[in-house]
């Protein structure tokens, strides 16, 4: 590319922020000439999701001058994305939407660096999202919103007294959109609530009872879902429906329509039955714009320094009028994913046995009868016999080398504790140190096994 | 704030944060720019040579993720208070909860003396999203569907992330020993049981034992 | 519409349906400015299938462009920006036309002003206000609709000018069914009687449909209360233990509904205050220039007064509920009939009406009054200021009230100093902070304006905090990518409700807050 040839004056409107001091700015804001220049040079952005916001984000990011970024989806191209997601073209389809993505925003803004990833979340190793110092994310599932939270909160390390150490802090910006309404949040691990301190925003999905779709069935959506749920079953013993099959789609579609006409419903068309069995979520390019402009400035900000920043949580409602509000929420204290959890210091001679035994003499514990969980292994569980008894023999071993002999980590205990006299069950994160073992180990790295 | 330690995150007004870099990574050059690029640069490029290091030469499995839902699961399975009728086996092996089976033998009722296998699928999602359950014994009932569907409201339109694994297989249970004839998934037995309670406990008993009642072949489950 | 177009439009056409597609496709549409706030919008409108754009723009592309616009690129450097826009924008989607004016809008807008007339609607961005104010009257007078955008470093604003926008499908996000529980027609009462509320059977009591439980406890109450229907707190909650009382057992679905709806048993009847005030306004008295809308009011307002007994033409739809199949079908026929006879009558009087003033009795199709029923309790009107009056003759106490409320403070300061930036440029031929040079002069310069444009809105010694103007002038006329892109993105938006006519557009400025993303709506 023959960009490089491109002057400073490119930016000239980011810089007017980024040069000059202000008085409405982060306290370390430090404005410099060179700061766009460092800021697209030294920042590493990670873009997760390169659909409807992920298009947007990109474009945003590298128009506010961020020259590093990575962007991750394992999508690929769907006509239905056309009508907002602008990167693709109907030649397209069938392509990854991170990799067409990310070389259509290098080939028209220079100098950005786009380095595409078609693969799952959860295909990178975790140390993979250490490279960045900050992650955008452009989603549309709960899980994978979840996923991304619980790995940037992993590198989240507290202090001895549960301050989070800025250095590990890994802030993340989160938009979501649906129809004329969307949310764009700011999480700094430790400090703002993170996905998981607020799940509770997010509405379970409306499930219909199987009786009702069996039995007295009154709706489209119930003629739909009787054939996606209980017919296709019972026709194609043991083939597994796909709701990307158009002839699976348009089989459910046909039941779905004898049906309602067996019981005098109406309402059953194609598109309504696509939009019941895929769940399909209506979007246009205006509100995923609006969405992901407000997600770009915001990490602008962060980086930068340049202004204050969104506290923390915005929601956006364009069907009547405009409206948008800003929300202060507030961290769950507990929280088993962002949290401090209880710091234990450990000789590396403590058996797994001695451990238990110390959680109930703890006077910020006090749990008794617990089970213990490291990284997904269940090192002791009490309950039921089975696992108790396929975990009984760790109790002889010491806790340093269930753990894999790390310096440091993270274990979990469900157990029950004793609550205003009475007996309640609980679950506690616990940071675990041993002593006399060489800090400086990096935890991520050596915990890897 | 001082020293080497990293400027994560500062309080600036009513809370709203930045992040910067380490001052340890700024060089004393008079221009107050927040990174000193070479130094950064590097300090990645080190990370990620180590990150490959321990990645090839161990051949080491990636860190696994526990989620949220995971740590919740943990929690009911080891809290698990089963009913004498009820066994549990994890095929995976101790680490894996996340699928597991249920068999549950009631003593009483239409269906004593049988043995029925549920399957649980328990997505990351959980406690928000309800386990998705199946029963994998064919079996002559109201509420299970020759699919192995099974009407029970928590597993559907009536779960709240305060349910638990105990209050499912509880409600599995009850199926057992309260079959219910007015929210039938399986039509013909749910009519059966209201209009000829004896016809239907006879029917019960040709499936349990392998046969068929009507036109459908049971396999034997007792 | 063609099987591709159903699929690329798939997830938009289940927002606003065939119908709104079919006006957007029919609509034209004008940018002045393509800077990145112009360009971000017409994307928007172009990837949804807007009928055809047209963008003007006198400037050549620089290479500061470069670095806030994504339709333009190293090889548009030098070229026309209208023209460069414009092939991007026709690259996103062949069905939309997309042309090019190269000519600075001033011009335009001064020399020429028949030509905006042959618009739907022009999106004037990054326009001084002095031109904005002469475009507006151009726009009022021919009847296209307005929509101002403007980004300026952390803030911008948008805004809509037109005289009238009404529409009939608002689509509220929650808006209860019409069940007439309190007001039941001899039909469904009829239909509620050949039930029993005792029925043994436990699989038929507990999939009575919930509005036949409470038309038929209503009707027990009322036989008990001299015929009136509960009202007060304590009624209610008696009503409520009344319906309880009546369960087999605690698990009937049916029956929990029933108690979570009683309280529509008690709903007062007749027509919201927002329906009143539509049906009163001097525009349902029709002549032979109203438009089709206001035919279709004075109709409703006949129909209330008459055969709807207080009442607008019900709509015909229900809610899920649990029910067995049949009960909830037969409803459903019950209440879809009496919807049709509702639409029979209003449109024997819509017929009526049109030829009372001297139009063809059929040119109000069938379909479209059907749909002004099934909408007639969400109807809008929008109106709006002309731009001139806003500036002119302000409304004070509302102004006044903002600008002493803490949630407001910034985004009343951003409204006059974006107001205030346009008379410091008019005055100085530059913005404010726009040249490193001069920032100081600048900042005391744009404060002296904002307190002459406070004083001349009639708040003397009323003052913007300092440090927004500091930081006004700190921007420097910034057109930001992302600042441009939600403005952008929020003008789209309300194009498309206004071409649409679906949804309620925005009434008043949406002024963008940047530095904490407190945006506001200011009522005027």
């Amino acid at each position: 590319m023959a960009d490089e040839a491109l002057p400073e004056i490119r930016w000239r409107d980011v810089n007017k922020l980024l040069a000059r001091p202000g008085n409405i700015v982060a306290p370390t804001f430090a404005h410099s000439p060179q700061l766009r220049d460092d800021l697209g040079k030294y920042v590493r952005v990670l873009v997760v999701g390169a659909g409807g916001l992920g298009c947007e984000l990109l474009k945003d990011l590298a128009l506010m001058g961020f020259q590093n970024i990575d962007v991750i989806d394992m999508d690929t191209i769907e006509v239905s994305n056309l009508n907002r997601q602008f990167l693709f073209r109907l030649q397209d389809v069938g392509k990854s939407k991170a990799e067409v993505a990310a070389k259509r925003v290098m080939q028209r803004v220079s100098g950005v660096t786009i380095v595409p990833h078609f693969c799952r979340i959860e295909d990178k190793d975790i140390e993979f999202y250490n490279n960045f110092q900050i992650i955008v994310l452009g989603l549309d599932s709960i899980e994978a919103r979840s996923y991304i939270n619980s790995v940037a909160c992993s590198f989240l390390e507290y202090d001895d007294n549960d301050n989070p150490i800025e250095e590990t802090v890994k802030p993340m910006v989160d938009g979501g959109t649906e129809g004329f309404k969307g949310h764009a949040r700011v999480i700094m691990p430790g400090t703002t609530p993170c996905f998981e301190c607020t799940i509770w925003l997010f509405p379970p999905q409306v499930k219909f009872p199987l009786c009702t779709l069996a039995e007295t069935p009154r709706t489209a959506a119930h003629c739909i879902e009787y054939a996606h749920l209980i017919r296709w079953d019972e026709v194609h013993s043991g083939k597994a429906f796909d709701a990307d099959n158009p002839e699976h789609m348009q089989w459910v579609y046909s039941e779905a329509v004898k049906r309602a006409d067996l019981f005098g419903i109406t309402g059953v068309t194609y598109s309504l039955t696509q939009g019941v069995v895929k769940n399909i979520i209506p979007a246009i390019a205006s509100t995923n714009a609006i969405i992901s402009a407000a997600c770009a400035l915001e990490t602008f900000k962060l980086v930068s320094g340049c202004s204050k920043t969104l506290s923390n949580y915005l929601t956006y409602n364009g069907l009547d009028g405009i409206h948008i509000k800003a929300t202060d929420f507030v961290r769950e204290k507990d929280c088993l994913v962002c949290g401090p959890g209880t710091l234990i210091e450990l000789e590396t001679s403590v058996t797994l046995l001695q451990f238990i035994e110390s959680l109930a003499e703890h006077p910020k514990l006090l749990i008794s009868k617990p089970s213990i969980t490291y990284r997904g292994n269940n090192l002791y569980m009490q309950a039921p016999p089975i696992l108790e008894e396929m975990t009984r023999s760790n109790l002889r071993l010491p806790l340093f080398n269930l753990m894999d002999k790390v310096p440091k980590g993270t274990v979990h205990v469900s157990g029950s504790t004793d609550k205003d006299g009475k007996r309640t069950s609980c679950l506690r994160k616990l940071r675990v140190v041993f002593k006399g073992v060489d800090g400086i180990v990096d935890m991520d790295v050596a915990g890897g096994s | 704030m001082d020293g080497d330690g990293w400027h994560g995150i500062q309080l600036f007004r009513d809370s709203p944060l930045r992040l910067s870099l380490p001052r340890s990574l700024r060089c004393s050059s008079p221009r107050l720019s927040l990174w000193e690029g070479g130094k950064m640069i590097n300090l990645f490029k080190i990370k990620d040579q180590k990150r490959e290091e321990s990645g090839n030469a161990t051949g080491r499995a990636p860190v696994k993720k526990q989620s949220a839902g995971e740590l919740r699961l943990h929690k009911d399975i080891s809290e698990l208070n089963l009913p004498k009728t009820t066994g549990i086996t994890f095929p995976n092996g101790k680490d894996d909860l996340m699928n597991f089976e249920i068999i549950i033998r009631p003593d009483e009722g239409y269906y004593q003396g049988g043995t029925f296998l549920f399957t649980f699928q328990v997505s990351p999602s959980y406690p928000h999203e309800p386990p998705k359950v199946k029963c994998k014994t064919k079996v002559y009932h109201p509420n299970i569907d020759l699919e192995g569907n099974v009407c029970l409201n928590i597993l559907r339109e009536d779960w709240k992330p305060v349910l638990n694994i105990n209050t499912i297989i509880y409600g599995l249970n009850l199926l057992f020993t309260q079959p219910n004839d007015e929210d039938p998934l399986n039509h013909d037995a749910a009519a059966v049981l209201r209009d000829n309670p004896r016809l239907f406990e006879n029917n019960v008993k040709r499936a349990m034992a392998g046969g068929y009642v009507g036109q459908i072949y049971f396999t034997r489950c007792i | 519409m063609a099987t591709e177009a159903k699929t690329k439009y798939d997830r938009q056409l289940r927002i606003w349906g065939e119908q709104g597609q079919s006006a957007l496709e029919k609509a034209s549409i004008c940018l002045l400015n393509c800077g990145p706030t112009g360009s971000e919008a017409l994307k928007n409108l172009v990837l949804g299938g807007i009928g055809s754009v047209t963008v003007v723009d006198g400037s050549k592309v620089e290479a500061f462009d470069l670095g806030n616009n994504f339709m333009l690129d190293q090889e548009s450097l030098g070229q026309s920006k209208a023209k460069c826009v414009s092939a991007f924008l026709q690259e996103l989607n062949d069905a939309v036309k997309a042309k090019f004016v190269e000519e600075s809008p001033e011009t335009l807008i001064e020399t020429k002003p028949s030509f905006f007339t042959q618009f739907t609607l022009v999106i004037a961005t990054q326009l001084l206000d002095r031109y904005l104010l002469k475009l507006d009257k151009i726009c009022w007078q021919a009847n296209v609709i307005l929509v101002v955008a403007r980004s300026y470093g952390l803030t911008g604003l948008v805004r809509i000018s037109m005289k009238e926008h009404d529409v009939i499908e608002s689509k509220p996000d929650h808006f209860l069914d019409d069940l007439r529980l309190h007001n039941p027609w001899p039909e469904l009462k009829e239909y509620a009687h050949t039930f029993d509320l005792n029925v043994k059977t436990p699989v038929v009591h507990k999939h009575i449909p919930y509005i036949v439980i409470l038309i038929n406890i209503a009707e027990e109450w009322a036989n008990t209360h001299g015929g009136s229907l509960p009202s007060t707190r304590q009624e209610k909650r008696d009503f409520k233990d009344q319906v309880k009382a009546h369960m087999l057992n605690l698990d009937e679905e049916n029956y929990k509904e029933a108690m979570d709806a009683s309280f529509k048993v008690s709903a007062p009847r007749g027509i919201s205050s927002h329906l009143l005030q539509i049906i009163n306004d001097s525009a349902a008295e029709v002549d032979s220039t109203s438009s089709d809308f206001w035919v279709l009011v004075a109709a409703l307002k006949e129909f209330i007064e008459n055969e709807g007994d207080g009442e607008p033409p019900l709509e015909g739809s229900i809610p899920d509920m649990t029910s067995l199949t049949d009960y909830y079908i037969n409803l459903q026929k019950i209440y879809q009939a009496k919807a049709e006879s509702d639409c029979l009558a209003m449109e024997q009087r819509v017929r009526n009406i049109l030829k009372r003033i001297g139009r063809d009795p059929e040119s109000i199709s069938k379909a479209s009054i059907k749909n002004f029923c099934k909408n007639a309790r969400k109807l809008f009107v929008c109106r709006y200021r002309q731009l001139e009056d806003e500036y002119n003759t302000p409304v004070l106490p509302e102004l006044q009230k903002y600008l002493t409320d803490e949630d407001y403070s910034f985004a009343v300061g951003f409204y006059i100093l974006l107001r205030a930036v346009d008379r410091f440029a008019a005055n100085y031929n530059r913005f404010p902070g726009m040249f490193d040079g001069d920032m100081d002069e600048d900042i005391s310069w744009l404060k002296t304006i904002a307190v002459g444009i406070l004083n001349d809105l009639g708040f003397h010694g009323s003052t913007i905090p300092e440090d927004l103007i500091n930081e006004m002038c700190r921007f420097g006329g910034a057109e930001l990518h992302a600042v441009a892109a939600l403005i952008g993105g929020i003008a789209s938006q309300e194009v498309i409700k206004l071409v649409t006519k679906q949804f309620v557009p925005l009434t008043g400025t949406f002024i963008f807050n940047g530095i904490d993303q407190k945006s506001q709506v200011l009522p005027f």
